[in-house]
C-alpha cells in the first residue's frame, strides 16, 4: 500500500504517507486517508519523505483535500525532495500549505 | 456448470452423471464420437470428460477436434481412460487433454479433480469479462484521447501562423496532456501569447481549453490588459473546473516596441536568449489558474523587454522532463543548453527545427510520454 494513515488523538494529529510516485493512480486512496476518519484534527501532515515523483494531478488532490476539511485546520507538506519542493513552490502552494 | 460425459459404456456414464450432479453440475451424456460433437456444440459445456476408445473414433481426434471447437472459451477435458500406459497418457496430454484419470476410479479423487477443473473455468471466465471490460475502457480512452487532440487542433488553428517572429512547435504523445499555446497579434500590433498546461490527460485535460480561447481571442479584438484576462480566465476556471483541476500558465503581451508584460502562474522559468547569449528569466509567482476564488486571485503583473535579437523561449514540462533511453530528464540546464546553442540561429524557424530534430534525437527509442510544446518568439522591433 502506497499511503498509510496514522491519527493521535493526543496532538490532535493526523499523518499521511505517501510512497513512491505521488499521481493519478492514487486519487481515491487519498481522498479516502483524509474523508474516512471520524472527526476533523487540527493538523494534517503529509508525509512526502519516501515520495520520488509528483504531478499536476497530485497538486490537484491536494488542493481537493484542502477544501474538504475545516479552514483553520492545517496541512503540512513535510520532507519533499528538492525537486518536488520546487514543484510545490513554482505552483505557490505556500499559499495554502505549511510547506516544511 | 455443465458437464458433457462421453463414454461408451454406460455404467461409467452413470457413475459421472452420479459424482457431477453431486457437485451441483449438470451432466448430458453421449456414447459416440458424432454424438459428442454435436452435443459439444449445441449444449455448450463447461468441461468434458471422455475416453480414449470411444464409438465412432478415437479419444485423441476427439479432444484436438473439441479444442478447436472451444475456440476462446476454455474447457477443461479431462481423460477418463482404461489404458493407462505412459504412452497412452503423453498422447492425451499431447492431444490436448488437461487431465488424466485412471479408470477405476476414486470417487473422492474424481469430486477433487472436478471442483479444481470448476474453478478454473469460473477464473477463466471472470477473466475474459474483465478483460473483455478493460478492453472496452481502453478503446473509450483512446477514443476521448484522440477527440481531446482534435479539439486542441481546432482551437490551435486560430492561432497566429509561424513566422519569423513566431515558433509554435506541438510534438503530440498519444495521449493529450492538456498543453494549449495561442498566439496572436492585436490591431495595434502588440502580440498576446497565453501558454497553458492543464492538469491531467486526455479529454478532462481540454474541457477548459475551449473557454479559454474564447476568452483569449475576445481579448484579442477587444484590447484587454492581461490582468483582466488573467482575472477572467482564472474566474471561468474556478466556475468550470472540479477543485482538483487547474491550469498553470503565462499569459504574455509583447509591443511592437518590445515592452513585455506578463502573469505567471505554476508554470516552470521560461527563458530569454539575449542576442550576445546571456539569459534572462521569465518566473511564475501566482498559483495556476483556476484555483484561487476571483477576491483572492492575485493579477499582479511582471515586466521585462525584448530587445533586437532576443528570444523569448516557453517550454512545457513535457521538455523539461523529456526522457532518453537511459531513463535520464532532459532537465533545465541542458534545455538552457540547447536553447544558448540554437537560438543564435538568425532564422527563427530555423532555430526551432533544429531545437526539435535535437530533442527527439535525445528522446531516441525511448517513447514520448507527454505532449512537448515549444514556443518561441522574438520582437518585432527593429526589423
Amino acid at each position: 500500500m502506497s499511503i498509510s494513515v496514522s491519527v493521535n488523538d493526543n496532538t490532535n494529529t493526523v499523518t499521511i504517507a505517501i510512497v513512491g510516485s505521488f499521481d493519478f493512480s492514487l486519487f481515491n486512496d487519498f481522498r479516502a486517508a483524509y474523508s474516512n476518519l471520524t472527526k476533523f484534527y487540527a493538523l494534517y501532515v503529509i508525509d512526502m519523505s519516501t515520495v520520488e515523483y509528483l504531478d499536476s494531478a497530485a497538486l490537484g488532490m491536494l488542493l481537493s483535500m484542502r477544501n474538504a476539511i475545516e479552514q483553520d485546520s492545517s496541512i503540512q507538506l513535510k520532507g519533499a525532495n528538492a525537486f518536488i519542493k520546487n514543484i510545490l513552490m513554482i505552483s505557490r502552494f505556500d499559499k495554502r500549505f505549511d510547506i516544511q | 456448470m455443465k458437464l458433457l460425459c462421453v463414454d461408451s459404456e454406460p455404467v461409467y456414464r452413470e457413475i459421472i452423471s452420479l459424482c457431477a450432479e453431486k457437485e451441483h453440475v449438470m451432466v448430458k451424456t453421449v456414447a459416440s464420437y458424432d454424438e459428442a460433437i454435436t452435443a459439444f456444440i449445441e449444449y455448450v459445456p463447461d468441461m468434458v470428460t471422455l475416453d480414449v476408445i470411444i464409438k465412432g473414433g478415437s479419444g485423441f481426434d476427439l479432444v484436438k477436434q473439441l479444442k478447436i471447437l472451444s475456440g476462446n472459451r476454455f474447457v477443461p477435458m479431462i481423460f477418463l481412460a482404461s489404458h493407462t500406459t505412459d504412452s497412452v497418457m503423453d498422447k492425451c496430454f499431447k492431444a490436448g487433454a488437461d487431465d488424466f484419470i485412471p479408470k477405476p476410479f476414486n470417487e473422492v479423487l474424481f469430486n477433487i479433480r472436478l471442483k479444481t477443473h470448476m474453478r478454473h473455468v469460473e477464473l477463466m471466465k471472470e477473466m475474459y469479462r474483465k478483460n473483455k471490460a478493460l478492453t472496452y475502457y481502453q478503446t473509450m480512452i483512446e477514443r476521448e484521447h484522440e477527440m481531446a487532440h482534435h479539439v486542441l487542433d481546432h482551437i490551435q488553428t486560430r492561432s497566429e501562423k509561424n513566422s519569423g517572429q513566431v515558433a509554435i512547435t506541438r510534438l503530440s504523445a498519444a495521449s493529450f496532456n492538456g498543453d494549449l499555446a495561442l498566439v496572436k497579434t492585436r490591431s495595434d500590433g502588440a502580440r498576446l501569447v497565453f501558454v497553458g498546461d492543464f492538469t491531467g490527460h486526455g479529454l478532462p485535460a481540454s474541457i477548459g481549453a475551449l473557454p479559454v480561447m474564447q476568452a483569449f481571442f475576445d481579448a484579442v479584438d477587444d484590447l484587454l490588459d492581461i490582468d483582466q484576462l488573467a482575472i477572467k480566465i482564472n474566474r471561468i476556471l474556478f466556475g468550470i473546473l472540479p477543485d482538483y483541476m487547474f491550469c498553470a500558465g503565462y499569459l504574455i503581451l509583447i509591443t511592437q516596441t518590445g515592452e513585455l508584460a506578463y502573469w505567471g502562474g505554476g508554470m516552470p522559468n521560461a527563458f530569454i536568449r539575449r542576442l550576445d547569449g546571456s539569459f534572462d528569466y521569465l518566473c511564475s509567482n501566482h498559483m495556476p489558474l483556476g484555483i484561487l476564488p476571483t477576491r483572492e486571485f492575485d493579477a499582479d503583473l511582471q515586466f521585462n523587454r525584448l530587445h533586437f535579437g532576443d528570444t523569448l523561449i516557453i517550454v512545457s514540462d513535457g521538455v523539461l522532463e523529456l526522457k532518453n533511453d537511459q531513463n535520464e530528464m532532459l532537465g533545465d540546464s541542458k534545455v538552457k543548453e540547447l536553447i544558448a546553442h540554437y537560438y543564435a540561429e538568425e532564422d527563427l524557424l530555423l532555430a526551432q527545427q533544429l531545437t526539435e530534430n535535437k530533442l527527439s534525437e535525445y528522446r531516441g527509442e525511448s517513447v514520448q510520454l507527454d505532449d512537448i510544446t515549444l514556443v518561441a518568439l522574438r520582437s518585432a522591433c527593429l526589423q
